[in-house]
């Protein structure tokens, strides 16, 4: 039995076939889609300012995702 | 080490101080350009010739790689480890999916660095280089990265 972690490890770590990835890739960012990703960004930044905090972040939040073991699993990469 | 007790300012001071030329990419990367990805290892190109170099550095922090130099120039990829996980690319140069070459030496030449604090920077590649070493696997993941980094270089292109 496999765990939701391992799931969705396999999921996000498969390769793709070319005319997946050209569909993926060539697919039109949208406006909702731009908006979304900016303010993360900007609200990142302004909260952690330094790099050295955005990196502390990021090892904090899969900290805590770990202990949720993949509420969040949708954004986390665990192998690079 | 423990996880917990990872110290990264010491982790990339030691790869600073080393001289090593070892570029930062991966999604931690994207972190330090102001994505929050979140992701549990780090990720270098590593200079073929420089493995002994970096393998000292990150000795410094309790990492250990997982095979000898010479083993690793002839697989073109090794992990560090301890409760961190380090993968460390040495290719000389790597073929996107889609047969676009990409070489080491350009990439490093193009590179840019965040200074994370005193005498420690990080090299990274150029936003379009770290595009394509994206493209050296194409995993969703990768992929998902790419349109990220497009967004973000979007903006900063206004």
């Amino acid at each position: 039995m496999t765990s939701r972690r391992e799931e969705f490890s396999s999921f996000s770590d498969r390769r793709l076939d070319a005319a997946e990835a050209r569909a993926y890739l060539d697919a039109p960012v949208t406006d909702a889609e731009r908006d979304e990703v900016l303010a993360l960004v900007h609200w990142f930044k302004r909260r952690y300012p330094a790099p050295l905090d955005r990196l502390a972040y990021v090892r904090r939040a899969y900290a805590r995702w770990q202990r949720t073991l993949g509420i969040a699993a949708g954004i986390v990469d665990s192998s690079g | 080490m423990r996880g917990g007790d990872f110290d990264e300012v010491s982790f990339f001071g030691a790869v600073h101080e080393s001289g090593a030329r070892a570029l930062l990419i991966g999604r931690r990367a994207l972190v330090l350009l102001g994505l929050p990805v979140l992701t549990a290892d780090y990720d270098f190109w590593l200079a073929i010739d420089d493995i002994a170099d970096f393998n000292a550095a990150a000795a410094r922090c309790d990492l250990h790689p997982t095979v000898d130099p010479e083993r690793a120039r002839r697989r073109g990829r090794y992990t560090l480890e301890n409760d961190e996980h380090v993968d460390v690319l040495v290719a000389r140069s790597v073929t996107t999916v889609d047969g676009v070459r990409v070489a080491f030496e350009d990439v490093w030449a193009r590179r840019r660095h965040i200074t994370l604090g005193p005498g420690i920077d990080v090299q990274l590649p150029f936003v379009d280089d770290l595009i394509l070493t994206k493209r050296f696997a194409d995993r969703p993941k990768d992929l998902e990265d790419i349109r990220l980094l497009r967004i973000l270089q979007s903006e900063s292109n206004k």
